[in-house]
């Protein structure tokens, strides 16, 4: 859960282990404030998703304040080069994996939190500390910027 | 409900795992923030004997000096009230032969 939101938010394997070790090492330092019951698997996890999803903005914001070294590429601008053979699912998908990664920060921890850990935009408002409508607009913006770009690029899915 | 769309996204956000040798870096840098942890933990207390020593010591001193000071005071003061007899005395004989010359 932890590695893989910061893979599709930062989509580099190193530095998306780099922030889940982080993590994982401050609920080691903290663990003992999770009271046993009940619920505590459900905190842990909450805490998790929160920390993670906090860790992640913000090592992209401190990673931007660092000279950047090559040439910058808009990551929507071109599609990436399909392999002959591929499938056309796995294409589809890296492709969504590439535009998602290219929102802005927000409403891509917005996006990641919606569909790959299956959060209701309640819960994702109290993850990120944003109002619900807040949420819920980063979403839609974020699904309709998904559907014209990958639309341009692949033909209309729906 | 999610639309064909929505479902196609969930599929490209589908969980990753981390490489195989990412549970033990953990763990290890675990290990090393524990000792580390109780490394600060004892410098903290030996931080913490050594100032109330420091402490210690030197209010003691502060009072050995105290009283130090308090006996030569009370010695000077005594020189001071002898010295004072001494001369109230002599000033007492001198007026005497003094009145005794006059008279």
């Amino acid at each position: 859960m932890v590695f893989s939101i910061a893979y599709h938010f930062l989509r580099e394997r190193a530095a998306a282990e780099e922030v889940a070790q982080d993590v994982f090492l401050q609920l080691h330092r903290r663990f003992n404030d999770f009271q046993p019951g009940p619920d505590r698997e459900k905190h842990i996890s909450h805490w998790l998703r929160k920390v993670a999803s906090h860790r992640c903005i913000d090592y992209v914001r401190k990673q931007r304040t660092q000279p950047v070294s090559g040439l910058a590429v808009s990551l929507d601008d071109a599609p990436p080069p399909r392999v002959a053979g591929e499938p056309e699912d796995h294409f589809l998908n890296q492709r969504l994996e590439t535009l998602i990664a290219s929102l802005p920060e927000k409403p891509r921890m917005v996006t990641i939190l919606r569909y790959q850990e299956d959060l209701m935009p309640e819960e994702i408002a109290s993850l990120l500390d944003m109002p619900v409508r807040t949420v819920k607009s980063h979403l839609q913006r974020s699904l309709g910027m998904l559907r014209e770009k990958i639309g341009r690029s692949m033909g209309n899915i729906r | 409900m999610m639309d064909d769309f929505e479902k196609q996204i969930q599929q490209a956000l589908s969980r990753k795992d981390p490489s195989p040798f990412f549970e033990a870096r953990v763990l290890a840098a675990a290990k090393r923030d524990a000792q580390a942890r109780r490394a600060n933990w004892r410098m903290w207390w030996a931080s913490a004997v050594a100032a109330s020593l420091l402490i210690v010591t030197g209010s003691a001193w502060q009072y050995e000096k105290g009283v130090q000071e308090r006996a030569a005071g009370e010695q000077a003061k005594a020189r001071l009230e002898l010295a004072l007899k001494v001369t109230s005395v002599k000033l007492q004989k001198i007026s005497q032969k003094v009145d005794a010359i006059q008279n």
